[in-house]
């Protein structure tokens, strides 16, 4: 496979883009206009639009922006004054699917050669993003705790040519789910929907292409304890909540109405105090609850759904079945209130010790996702295997677990006396993939080569004291200023705040067993 | 982030993730001891988030951010907003019941099992009932959950009864069909009787929505085209993994295959010969039957006829052991199966079909102690006689005496029989007829009806004695002048003692109960050495000799005896495997 060409590959940017200037009414889906966005101007593209009160308002997404970033506005903040980009024309429209992408890049869609060879690879490497062209790689057997033993690392970058998508536009639907199923053609994508969907029958994947999924934010504001939140993405609750103003969940057992009257009632009934499940974790401030997503089809049915308002590759395509869930829960005299949690397949062929994570926006920024991240480690730990998190990882998800990576492993080379580290030590210490380890070490530039030194100036003397010329051009892990001063002050910040950590042993936990037939024959 | 190019001005090692690597902090080396640019010749891992996301302008302000050093960490993601609901009566909605345990806590209802009636009423179920209610002032009130039950019991009646209501445009139930499947379970008496005030307004929403359910329902796939690119259809089932195929697995499987088969036709087989085998004893028990009614008409016949006698063929009688199969099946004896042929043999007291045991029966027990008390009695009988006969008498060629040889005998042949009259040996024995002349013979009077059965004139050593001296000798008694007797002999070749089977010294072995009689020396009584020697001291009959001699004439005995049983035992084994089927039912 050759290594992608982006510029060339990037379908934002064809050949020719119509500009133009534009009227109102002249505004339809696909058109890329400048709004106002937090007092500046940016380019957004229109999902959708509709008529309300006589107002027309408009879906847009902006660019560069992420999703959850996506809203209604008013005609106001259409910027008319400057040129719009018109969508791709017609003829791209006609054969929809297949057109666009038809003329961005020469697909071979069909190539029955490479499609095997991808799936090889996805089989057989621990990682999905670490595959290489390297034709030996397919001898390797996988290595089904996720581990990557490989002593050196070549790389190449993957690519994973689009396939063009089948032509759904049958549906009879109104504009928002028009313009979804528009969006679902919408060009930038790396898997093809048939290849995604494979994966996701055979696997236990719980992330999703998002060209898969509606676009369009499906309900305006939800209410769930105490809190009310704005949905972040589409999540396929019921299509009755589209118009309703607020939808209540129930902060037990996660059920959802859409009047306000039924929810009294719902509350007046529901005994749920806590997850259904079994507690497996407790201190001051915590605890955890397990549930097997197959024994709470119903409880972990509509956490998924909550879920999929605040995380945009997570998939309800399939049911949930082959996962476990891990709740986080802060307590009170009402009950065990979800914070967040993360899900974990019952059985994972590539080794990923969470699929889906999610803190719960009204308790973000608060710490819970590291400590939600550490436990998911403490329990591969307990399992003896080393873990990572599914991938793609969004970016809140990167963010999280790069800074939880960069704590761990920085306070594990700070350590008293230690002088020496190997990445494959550090990650079974801390049940981190390699790969995850050396990506924390090179993404804060830890990783060097000493060189030039045959005096031995600069480095300590155990260094000097074995052959100083082997020692020449010889890796080493720097601990950088920024990064010391980053931790002394992480450490500072939690002596003020009180930092709240995972305990090992108040975990009472055994890695639970499924008998082969529950795995065959139940998912 | 894009993949660097690599500008390699030296030749590089690849990093190895196993290899110990220093760990430097960068105030203590100087910058230029550093390469930076090394870092491009390690592969640059992916971060793991989607490229078209991954340069999203927030995100890459926090890493750069982050990257730059430790003051700007302050930069976020800005997400949409939460806050704190202020119209919501939180206390009211989540009342402080929860008391948590002092241990974990361990769950398994499930959410089903937890909120109670699914239908929750909407602000327009109040209204109406509420105008119900008003209604019937004077009659009873219908309560808030009264009304769920009915409208979730019409719900879920007409969910089971008409589930593509939807889709088909079925006309809707009519009352008197619902209420024919009232359930005192799903819905209570007090709730049933408003159900015909609430049918109308149920029909009336269900209509408004169009046959779907009144509680929003998510959806499910319903294996219609449009079920792959609907978006709001989830949670399809997953198909079955699959397990990768290896040629070895194929082999494991087959085999595996292939021993569930036999050992279903083992289990077949099995059932296959119990049936044959209940049926055996369906017409063991039919006969057993037919013999019990026609022995009653012969004892009526007999008791018409006034015959007495031959009463014997009237109960069953005792069978002939050599009848049994030498050698039983253990397999059949573990399973307690019992051939019909063995039911009679058998020695316990309990039958295989409860009955009580025939009187007739003969068992090992009885029969042991019956052969040992009878051995008892002809010791105890003869050295009464013997001591009786030898008054005054001083017997120097002691013989022991054995017990008859009849019992044997009488039990089947199943010991060589005593044989010829050519070879008679010195008293003991006796002949027939013959008067007590010898000096030292035993006589030992045989009971009245082992005589017919025994015509052997002569009693010889015991054949247990005897076995395994294998060269016999010949030998002949004659009367010589004025009628001394002479005892002539030829070819008597005994084997020294040392020279003895081995085999037949181990059978003894245990034969002594003390210790200090271990040592048994094989003497022979017919040597030269001991006849000269026994006819020495008749010469001087001394009291304390002749005690002794009484004494290892007991022990003689009591030794023979002792083989006797042995003997005994082992014939009695025979009888014992026969029983062991018996036990086990
Ligand atoms: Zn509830």
């Amino acid at each position: 496979m050759a290594p992608r060409d982006t510029g060339e590959d990037k379908p934002d940017t064809p050949l020719a883009v119509e500009k133009g200037f534009a009227t109102l009414p002249e505004i339809r889906v696909g058109v890329k206009a400048f709004v106002e966005k937090d007092g500046e101007k940016r380019k957004a593209e229109i999902l959708s639009l509709q008529t309300r009160r006589g107002q027309p308002r408009f879906y847009v997404h902006y660019e560069e922006f992420n999703k959850r970033l996506d809203e209604w506005i008013p005609a106001e903040r259409l910027d008319l004054s400057r040129e719009v980009e018109w969508p791709v024309p017609e003829k791209a429209d006609k054969k929809k699917a297949h057109g666009v992408q038809a003329t961005k890049a020469p697909l071979k869609d069909k190539n029955p050669k490479r499609s095997l060879k991808q799936r090889l690879e996805r089989e057989i490497s621990g990682t999905p993003e670490f595959a290489s062209a390297n034709a030996q790689r397919l001898q390797q057997p996988s290595t089904a705790g996720g581990k990557e033993n490989r002593e050196t690392v070549t790389v190449t970058t993957e690519v994973v040519n689009g396939t063009p998508k089948p032509d759904d536009e049958e549906m009879d639907v109104d504009d928002v789910a028009a313009a979804a199923a528009k969006a679902k053609a919408a060009p930038p994508e790396n898997y093809s929907v048939e290849e995604e969907r494979e994966k996701l029958r055979v696997g236990g994947s719980m992330t999703q292409n998002q060209a898969e999924i509606s676009r369009v934010r499906n309900l305006d504001k939800v209410q769930m304890g105490k809190f009310e939140i704005e949905p972040w993405y589409f999540s396929p609750y019921p299509q009755e909540f589209q118009d309703v103003d607020m939808m209540f969940i129930c902060d037990f057992c996660l059920s959802y109405f859409g009047d306000v009257k039924q929810f009294e009632r719902h509350r007046s009934k529901c005994t749920l105090l806590h997850p259904p499940g079994n507690e497996i974790y407790r201190d001051d401030y915590l605890s955890f609850f397990e549930i097997d997503g197959r024994r709470q089809r119903t409880w972990c049915r509509n956490l998924c759904l909550l879920s999929k308002l605040f995380l945009d590759h997570k998939t309800l395509y399939y049911d949930v079945d082959p996962f476990l869930f891990y709740c986080m829960c802060t307590r009170d005299a009402s009950g065990c209130h979800l914070v967040g949690y993360f899900s974990k397949e019952k059985e994972s062929a590539d080794g990923y010790n969470v699929a889906c994570i999610l803190t719960l926006p009204q308790y973000q920024r608060k710490g819970f996702g590291k400590l939600l991240i550490a436990f998911s480690y403490e329990l591969s730990k307990r399992e003896g295997k080393l873990g990572s998190p599914e991938k793609p990882l969004s970016d809140l998800g990167l963010l999280g677990y790069r800074a939880y990576w960069q704590e761990v492993i920085v306070d594990m080379l700070m350590e008293e006396g230690r002088t020496e580290a190997n990445i494959e030590e550090l990650g079974s210490i801390a049940a981190m993939t390699t790969n995850d380890v050396l990506h924390t070490l090179q993404n804060l530039n830890m990783v060097k080569i000493s060189v030039n030194h045959p005096t031995g100036s600069g480095l300590g003397n155990s260094l000097l004291s074995s052959n100083a010329r082997e020692q020449k051009n010889q890796h080493v892990i720097v601990l950088t200023d920024a990064v010391i001063a980053q931790r002394e002050k992480q450490k500072e910040k939690d002596k003020k705040v009180g930092k709240h950590v995972i305990d090992p042993d108040k975990l009472i936990w055994k890695p639970p067993v499924f008998t082969a037939s529950s795995r065959t024959w139940n998912w | 982030m894009t993949t660097r190019q690599a500008g390699q001005r030296f030749r590089q090692r690849k990093l190895s993730t196993r290899q110990n690597l220093q760990i430097v902090r960068e105030n203590e080396i100087e910058a230029s001891n550093l390469d930076d640019e090394s870092q491009r010749n390690i592969p640059l891992v992916k971060t793991g988030v989607e490229e078209g996301e991954e340069s999203e302008h927030h995100l890459q302000a926090v890493i750069s951010a982050a990257q730059a050093g430790a003051k700007a960490s302050q930069l976020y993601i800005p997400t949409p907003e939460t806050n704190v609901s202020l119209g919501v009566q939180y206390e009211r909605l989540y009342p402080h019941r929860f008391q948590q345990p002092a241990t974990y806590i361990r769950f398994s209802s499930t959410v089903e099992d937890c909120i109670g009636c699914p239908y929750c009423m909407t602000e327009a179920d109040e209204e109406f009932l509420k105008k119900l209610n008003s209604k019937q002032r004077k009659g009873p009130q219908c309560t808030e959950d009264e009304f769920e039950q009915v409208m979730n019991f019409f719900e879920q009646t007409s969910a089971s009864k008409q589930p593509f209501a939807s889709v088909d445009n079925t006309p809707l139930l009519s009352f008197e069909e619902l209420a024919a499947a009232f359930d005192e379970d799903e819905i209570e008496a007090s709730a049933q009787q408003f159900a015909k005030d609430i049918y109308p307004y149920w029909k009336t929403c269900r209509t408004t929505a169009r046959h779907h359910p009144l509680m929003p329902t998510l959806k499910f796939e319903r294996n219609v085209d449009t079920d792959d690119s609907d978006p709001y259809v989830c949670f399809r089932r997953r198909e079955v993994r699959q397990v990768r195929k290896t040629r070895g697995r194929d082999a494991q499987i087959a085999e595996k295959l292939r021993k569930l088969r036999r050992e279903l036709e083992d289990a077949r087989n099995l059932m296959h010969h119990v049936k044959n085998r209940e049926f055996a004893r369906r017409e063991q028990l039919s006969l057993e039957k037919k013999i019990f009614e026609q022995r009653a008409s012969v004892k009526e016949a007999k008791r018409h006829l006034g015959i007495k006698g031959d009463d014997e063929d009237l109960i069953n009688q005792k069978p002939i052991p050599r009848a049994r199969p030498p050698k039983l099946d253990p397999a059949i004896i573990q399973r307690g199966a019992m051939g019909p042929g063995m039911v009679p043999k058998a020695p316990l007291t309990i039958r295989a079909d409860g009955r009580p045991p025939d009187s007739d029966l003969v068992q090992l027990v009885d029969e042991r102690n019956r052969k040992n008390a009878d051995i008892q009695n002809i010791i105890q009988d003869s050295m009464a006689k013997h001591r009786n006969w030898n008054n005054d008498w001083v017997d120097d060629t002691w013989r022991p005496i054995t017990p008859p040889m009849d019992n044997e005998s009488r039990r089947g042949n199943s010991f060589r029989a005593a044989f010829t009259e050519s070879l008679p040996t010195p008293p003991p024995s006796f002949s027939e007829g013959e008067d007590t002349n010898m000096i030292d013979g035993a006589r030992t009077p045989i009971p009245e009806e082992e005589k017919s059965a025994l015509k052997l004139p002569i009693r010889y050593a015991d054949s247990a004695m005897d076995a395994g001296h294998g060269a016999q000798g010949a030998f002949r008694r004659r009367t010589g002048r004025s009628g001394r007797m002479w005892i002539d002999r030829r070819g008597l070749k005994r084997k020294s003692p040392s020279a003895r089977d081995e085999r037949e010294r181990e059978r003894c072995h245990y034969d002594i109960e003390s210790d200090e009689e271990a040592d048994v020396y094989y003497t022979d009584p017919y040597d030269d050495w001991n006849i000269k020697y026994r006819i020495a001291i008749q010469a001087s009959p001394n009291r304390g000799t002749h005690e002794q001699q009484v004494h290892a004439q007991q022990r003689m005995l009591e030794e023979q005896q002792r083989k006797l049983q042995q003997v005994s035992a082992m014939a009695g084994a025979n009888n014992a495997r026969a029983a062991i089927p018996v036990v086990t039912c």
